[in-house]
């Protein structure tokens, strides 16, 4: 075949061009009568879905009643999928970036079918949607807005997380035509419709509707461009205008003269809008310039962000603006150094020397051209333009004693992939634009989703991608389709995906139990390596011990948590109390849960565990919370019941202080009542009850106190101490003094007395303190402000150092003392 | 050859900050911030307030405090999704606030450090998962230091000891295997310890989970993943159930007191303004004199890390020297002062001037730290802290504990504080295999009669975490020699001679054995990882000579097994192997002389005077070797105390 003329289809728009390619031909039988479909196309070239239009008449020898499809194809016209569908009035069908196809019925439910098979999961919009009806719907690449038949609006912008939201009231009145301004693009981060109402339009975003005060509605067409920076506008004469976004500019008209209203108003780009009828279309660039094309059947058009696609009964096109760098090589008299460079190619081959001529001529821009050449390249469908201008960039290149081959290397890689899938046996018409932004993972994914697994496989190895995600879907559609029985298709599985890394058996394993072989599911989870992954579907085979066990072995604890939640609403309380009780980190867990909420739970978990302590310790806490005195006995003789029935003898000592506790609150009770006004002794410790009462002068109640709770004496003495220290009862302690012995020694009383700061009182202990050496003694003296005694005690050890020491220290009457005693001191010579 | 420049201490910074920031982008407008206690702290490691409001963040409010209000309609939530209590607290609050407000609240919640299954079960019975929009905030180990890289788990000691939940394991698994990640494996993993053992099965499983989900190994980035690291040398668990009596003496560095005595949270400790002086930013300190005057005994936040270059010199210094430190601070700094007057030429006096900031910042220092070491001196000569002191030096010297028992009574009838009182009795029962069931009955009475009968809960605790113990009849563990027998305890009493835990008469001042730290009882757990990394030191210190025959450079616990032995847990070394052509190309290309990092993770938490006591190895292997301290978090002895204590009380609550 002849190649192609490069401007073959080439249209003037003003100052650029745009060119139409044909990518496929021949793609429906005469009997699919496009006209009569609703049509919708997967972003980047995607399937596209047919879908009967129900409003337009049928003609009678296809009368069907009742039964409709949506058609799945690809875009070369391959029939990939044909799904039922009786489920209602469809009001919205559109797709998203990954290629799932999103059905909005009627009443409010929505369906999103992945993988182009029939898989699908399904919300409702609510909101009102089943009272009103959805009226229409609009799509962008990653959620869509609905339209209610009372003008409500509601968005949803994550089909993984589906959250129907509001947008803000809308006003009353016809909507001629609406759009919507994808989130990426608006100032408020969240998708913004255009409503045409009446004579105008109104910005809806989620908290306000703004009105755009226009005169020349209504509207019969309202479109954004694909970055939301224009919107171009049908008006009520027929007008096309193009206006921007903020609806402050206006910067074309285009009058098409049709009386008739245009069935579609798209972008074509960010520079053009193409609108169409039945079988005409025309393109109309900025400043009103336009070219026109007729078909002769209905044509389709199907928006991309770099361009549209053209779709009918004979041929799928795609219609672009030619880009700069392809408008450099082969617009008509270009000179420039890149179209120089494919000429020179041309010569080349002839063997002619102006071949080097040229390259001389252009050295100086070589390396721009050569550039050109391999972007240019990547821009063209046809593969001899493709080579050609690949050829032209190779020449360029070995001409050139530096250049970097590294963007050729990705250019012929890109190119090859790129044929690869715009095979019509493939059909994905994804131009080189489109698939930069698609991303080759995203790609491999269609394919898959297609189920040309081998040329998935190929095309991730050839760009070095991992390919477990097709090992994965393979597997799982073969556990799908195949009859043989469980033994067979584990065993072709795990030998055809034996060393591979990164397969995910649990993904297998859950296909193969969501088709009912729950038999098969076990098996092949055996071969899933993460333990935490097998869990959630164990527990959706009702395999929950093993779940358990998996979730134990992974250390996760939420895993775990998240099992024993699962389990614990399901199982009787005592088969779920056997399950945990062999496994220690699981009842850990339990424990600690229950600890926050459920101490119920946690009583019986102990009760039948045998552990009386723990039990009982919970009712303990159990009669800390318990608001009133009565009840907190109540709680307290039961903890101590369940010690005493479990006749253990390490448990005594806690029982007996239970009971303890029990009477400590009797007793405080009462003393509350008799001493206090408000509760003043309730809740305290023996200690702390002891202290108080002596401090407010109950010494004799106090007394009552140690004897009937056996507090040791020192115990005793140290509380009355500090508490007629703190009282600033001097007399009572001087009186305590004359006792001839404490069971705390002497010294405390000097300290804690000597701190209160009462040095005369603290210098009464110092002498009873015999015990301690006399350096202490002395110390204590001089702390006490007695250097005189200080120097008693010295003269009594016969220090003679420290008493001069101490002479340092004195003055007056003192020093002359403690000179006398040194002199005492002094061996007589 | 890191992949990444830069330490993982700037790295963790600096992700976390970029993460959280990207999240709160995410969020259109002005929003209020709602933080779980537990990560309000570590938030402020990594990002300024001032910062967070140039994202859009109006207010904070503290989870616990659920006292979040309507006045943004935008509202963050930020907590750990694998505490299921902080996720019933948002769920309950989002209800309250759907309940109650007006508006139409826009929700978003950061679960930190991911999305848990149970979380969403939660949100999901709640009847909100619809309503809000959920994020990860993948937030492991936050900054502490340049060395000390902390998950700043609080609850993580009683987590793991009281309640036996291994979360925290988990957890730090997940920390580890983002070092993994970022530097390749650690060639090898010791440590003592069952949870330690725990931890590393969990490395090792985990890292097999990684090498099954390494799509293909086709991928250049990915496969670095599979080597193990160059640049690392290991990787040392030690379990803080190893050395559950470390913690629990007091700590003697200058640092570690002020952990004890007021507490350092997040390298940040609230001192008595009449201490650390009004607040230091002058424009702040006139807008609030008023109040300030107002208020005395208030305290503020003062910051607690290496960039107060005069606290990095006295963090680690044994609090006996700090005076002296301080002394020679202050006489170089008036020295440094006087210059001026000597300054003869304007170059000599526009140094000055250009120097005088400094001088001024450091003036300030020294001022906060003589206060502070001064608060800390009191405190220290005060005659409870002497005799507390005493009993526990006698207990980890292995005296005879029945002598400490009047002094323990006595203290208890003086009413110190509880925690001090457990302390002393743990400390007993760690160090002599348990009390005397008589004597430990005995102290309950005393202890529940002094401080409440509520705490017969607080002792349950301390016996199901095995800090307090009665000695059972069947444990020798007083008799030497029987330290081979692998115990459900630490035979301190072995180890205490075999490893020389005890040191007499060591120098405060030029330290050569890390046992400066307490003042003559080297940390066991430090100890340990000396036997891993200065095996001839160890040996020498057992020995009593220079080493004889130890090869130093043998790996894990060599030479050391049978003492080892004599700790609580398992012991194991494992070697991650990879690729040997790859290992050996890589070895050949970097060559063997670079200094290789040794990571020291302390799981169940460490102490200050541990980290000094890392530090002071570190300094020794400087340039050999580059330790990086990591653990769940900080603890001392109270914080390990407090885990046990029973917080309520039989008094009834206050209408």
């Amino acid at each position: 075949m002849a190649p192609s003329n490069p401007l073959a289809n080439w249209e003037r728009l003003g100052t650029s061009f745009y060119r139409k390619i044909p990518v496929y031909y021949s793609l429906f039988d005469e009997d699919v009568e496009l006209e009569n479909y609703i049509v919708a196309g997967a972003p980047y070239g995607g399937a596209i879905a047919l879908y009967r239009d129900e409003s337009k008449p049928l003609r009678f020898r296809d009368a069907q009643p009742g039964k409709s499809n949506i058609d799945i194809y690809s875009r070369s016209g391959k029939l990939i999928n044909r799904l039922n569908w009786e489920h209602g009035t469809i009001r919205g069908l559109g797709w998203s970036d990954q290629e799932e196809l999103l059905v909005i019925t009627e009443d409010g439910t929505v369906r999103r079918y992945f993988g182009l098979y029939g898989d699908f999961t399904s919300f409702s919009l609510g909101n009102g949607s089943e009272e009103y009806g959805v009226r229409a719907c609009r799509f962008w690449n990653s959620g869509f807005v609905a339209l209610l038949a009372n003008n409500q609006l509601i968005t949803v912008s994550n089909y993984n997380e589906p959250r129907p939201r509001l947008l803000a009231q809308c006003p009353e009145g016809e909507v001629a035509s609406w759009s919507l301004i994808p989130p990426a693009y608006t100032l408020s981060r969240s998708v913004e419709v255009l409503l045409a109402v009446d004579k105008t339009v109104y910005l809806v975003d989620p908290t306000e509707a703004e009105d755009k005060v226009l005169q020349n509605g209504p509207f019969k067409h309202a479109s954004v461009s694909p970055t939301g920076q224009f919107v171009a506008l049908l008006t009520a004469e027929g007008k096309v205008w193009v206006v921007s976004s903020d609806f402050q500019t206006k910067y074309s008209e285009y009058d098409p003269d049709s009386r008739v209203t245009p069935r579609a108003v798209e972008w074509c780009g960010d520079d053009a809008v193409v609108i169409a009828w039945e079988d005409e279309v025309h393109l109309i660039g900025p400043n009103g310039a336009a070219a026109r094309y007729y078909y002769d059947g209905t044509v389709h058009v199907l928006p991309e962000f770099d361009g549209v696609g053209l779709l009918t009964n004979d041929a799928y096109e795609f219609l672009h603006k030619v880009s700069d760098v392809t408008e450099a090589i082969f617009r008509l008299g270009s000179t420039s150094p890149a179209s120089v460079l494919l000429d020179s190619i041309d010569l080349l081959e002839k063997k002619s020397p102006k071949a080097d001529d040229n390259i001389q001529r252009i050295k100086s821009s070589l390396p721009e051209a050569v550039d050109a050449c391999v972007k240019a390249s990547g821009l063209e469908f046809d593969a001899h333009w493709q080579k050609r201008l690949l050829k032209a960039a190779s020449f360029g290149k070995s001409v050139l004693d530096l250049y970097n081959s590294d963007e050729f290397v990705e250019m012929t890689e890109k190119l090859r992939v790129l044929q690869a899938v715009r095979d019509f046996k493939i059909g994905l018409a994804v131009s080189y634009d489109q698939y930069m932004r698609l991303t080759p993972e995203k790609l491999i994914e269609r394919l898959v989703n297609r189920r040309e697994y081998l040329l998935a496989i190929r095309i991730s190895e050839y760009l070095q991608l991992p390919a477990d995600k097709i090992y994965v879907h393979w597997a799982s559609s073969k556990v799908k389709v195949s009859t043989v029985d469980d033994e067979a298709v584990c065993k072709l599985i795990v030998q055809r995906l034996d060393g591979k890394p990164g397969i995910s058996f649990e993904v297998i394993a859950q296909a193969a139990y969501d088709e009912g072989r729950s038999h098969l599911a076990t098996q092949l989870l055996n071969h899933e390596p993460r333990a935490g992954k097998q869990v959630p579907l164990l527990l959706n085979m009702e395999e929950d011990e093993i779940a358990l066990d998996k979730a134990i072995q992974s250390g996760d604890d939420d895993l775990v948590n998240y099992v024993l939640l699962h389990v614990k609403s399901k199982l009787p309380i005592a088969s779920f109390f056997r399950m945990i009780n062999t496994r220690p980190m699981a009842s850990a867990l339990v424990e600690t849960t229950a600890r926050d909420e459920d101490t119920e739970l946690l009583k019986d978990l102990f009760y039948q565990d045998d552990r009386p302590l723990d039990g009982s310790n919970v009712l303990l806490s159990d009669a800390l919370k318990e608001p009133d005195l009565p009840r907190k006995q109540e709680k307290l003789h039961l903890a101590s019941r369940l010690l005493s029935d479990s006749k253990d003898p390490t448990l005594v000592l806690h029982q007996k202080l239970i009971n303890e506790s029990s009477q400590l609150l009797k007793v405080q009770e009462a003393l509350d009542k008799d001493l206090a006004e408000r509760s003043e002794f309730f809740g305290l410790s023996l200690n702390e009850t002891v202290y108080r009462l002596i401090r407010s002068g109950y010494g004799k109640r106090a007394q009552k106190i140690q004897s009937e709770f056996r507090m040791p004496e020192r115990t005793y003495w140290w509380l009355r101490l500090r508490a007629l220290v703190a009282k600033r009862d001097w007399g009572e302690l001087e009186e305590i003094g004359k006792i001839k012995k404490s069971p705390i020694g002497w010294e405390p009383f000097y300290n804690e007395i000597l701190g209160a700061g009462n040095t005369k009182l603290a210098s009464a202990f110092v002498p009873k303190c015999t015990n301690l050496p006399a350096e202490e003694r002395i110390e204590m003296w001089v702390k006490c402000g007695m250097v005189v005694k200080a120097g008693e005690e010295a003269f009594k050890a016969k220090d003679v150092n420290t008493l001069e020491l101490l002479q340092g220290k004195a003055s007056g009457p003192a020093a002359v003392e403690i000179g006398r005693m040194i002199n005492q001191l002094r061996p007589k010579k | 050859m890191a992949p990444f420049p830069g330490s993982d201490a700037d790295y963790s910074k600096d992700k976390a900050r970029r993460d959280l920031l990207n999240l709160l982008e995410g969020v259109r407008g002005k929003k209020n911030l709602v933080i779980s206690q537990g990560l309000a702290g570590p938030v402020g490691l990594f990002v300024k307030f001032s910062q967070l409001q140039e994202y859009g963040v109006d207010r904070v409010f503290l989870l616990e405090n659920g006292n979040i209000d309507s006045t943004q309609r935008n509202v963050v939530f930020l907590a750990y999704a694998e505490k299921i209590r902080q996720v019933r607290a948002v769920a309950e609050q989002i209800q309250r606030l759907q309940r109650n407000s007006s508006i139409d609240h826009e929700f978003s919640i950061f679960w930190v450090p991911r999305r848990t299954l149970v979380s969403n079960n939660i949100l999901e019975s709640t009847g909100i998962i619809g309503d809000v929009n959920i994020a990860e905030l993948p937030l492991y180990f936050f900054p502490l230091e340049q060395d000390v890289l902390s998950l700043e788990l609080d609850d993580s000691f009683s987590d793991l000891y009281l309640h036996k939940d291994p979360g925290c394991v988990f957890h730090s698994a997940k920390a580890l295997m983002d070092i993994q990640q970022r530097h390749g494996y650690f060639p090898r993993i010791v440590g003592k310890g069952d949870h330690a053992r725990r931890l590393a099965d969990l490395l090792l499983r985990m890292r097999k989970e990684l090498d099954a989900e390494e799509s293909s190994g086709l991928t250049g980035l990915s496969s670095r993943g599979l080597l193990p690291s160059a640049s690392t040398e290991s990787l040392i668990i030690i379990d803080r159930e190893v050395d559950f009596g470390t913690p629990l003496l007091t700590q003697l560095t200058y640092e570690g007191l002020i952990d004890e005595l007021v507490g350092i949270k997040h390298n940040q400790a609230d001192i008595d303004t009449s201490i650390a002086g009004a607040s230091s930013t002058p424009q702040a300190q006139e807008s609030s004199k008023a109040s300030q005057q107002a208020k005395q005994g208030q305290k503020r936040k003062i910051q607690l890390d290496a960039s107060d270059q005069l606290f990095n010199q006295l963090r680690d210094a044994n609090f006996a020297i700090v005076g002296d430190i301080l002394n020679k601070v202050a006489r170089r700094l008036e020295t440094d002062y006087e210059s001026r007057h000597t300054a003869k030429t304007t170059t000599e006096l526009r140094e000055f001037v250009t120097k005088l900031p400094s001088y001024q910042l450091e003036h300030q220092s020294l001022r906060v730290h003589t206060n502070l070491a001064e608060e800390i001196m009191r405190n220290t000569r005060s005659d409870t802290f002497r005799k507390i002191l005493e009993v526990q030096q006698n207990d980890a010297a292995g005296a005879d504990p029945t002598y400490q028992h009047p002094l323990i009574e006595e203290l208890i009838a003086r009413d110190i504080p509880l925690k001090t009182v457990l302390r002393l009795l743990c400390l007993e029962s760690c160090m002599s295999g348990g009390l005397r069931p008589k004597d430990l009955e005995n102290f309950k009475r005393q202890v529940v009669q002094a401080y409440g009968h509520q705490h017969l809960l607080t002792f349950s605790a301390l016996e199901k975490m095995e800090l307090l113990q009665p000695r059972s009849s069947a444990t020798t563990m007083l008799i030497p020699g029987t330290g081979t027998q692998t115990g459900s305890k630490t035979n301190y009493t072995y180890l205490r001679k075999n490893l020389r835990l005890v040191v007499e008469e060591v120098s405060e001042k030029e330290p050569e054995d890390i046992a400066y730290v307490y003042s003559g009882f080297a940390p066991l757990s430090v100890r340990l990882v000396q036997c891993v990394l200065q095996k001839s030191y160890v040996m020498s210190l057992m020995k009593g000579g220079p080493a004889a025959h130890a090869n130093t450079a043998s790996p894990g616990w060599l030479g050391f097994e049978d003492v080892v032995k004599s700790a609580r847990g398992s012991t194991f070394s494992i070697v991650q192997k990879g690729d040997d052509k790859a290992v050996r190309a890589r070895q050949t290309l970097s060559g063997n002389n670079a200094t290789k990092t040794v990571y020291v993770f302390f799981l169940g938490g460490i102490t200050f005077t541990e980290i000094a006591a890392l530090r002071f190895i570190a300094a020794q292997e400087a340039p050999r070797r580059n330790i990086v301290i990591c653990t769940t978090g900080v603890i001392n002895g109270d914080r390990m105390m407090e885990a046990a204590i029973e917080k309520g009380s039989f008094a009834l609550a206050e209408a």
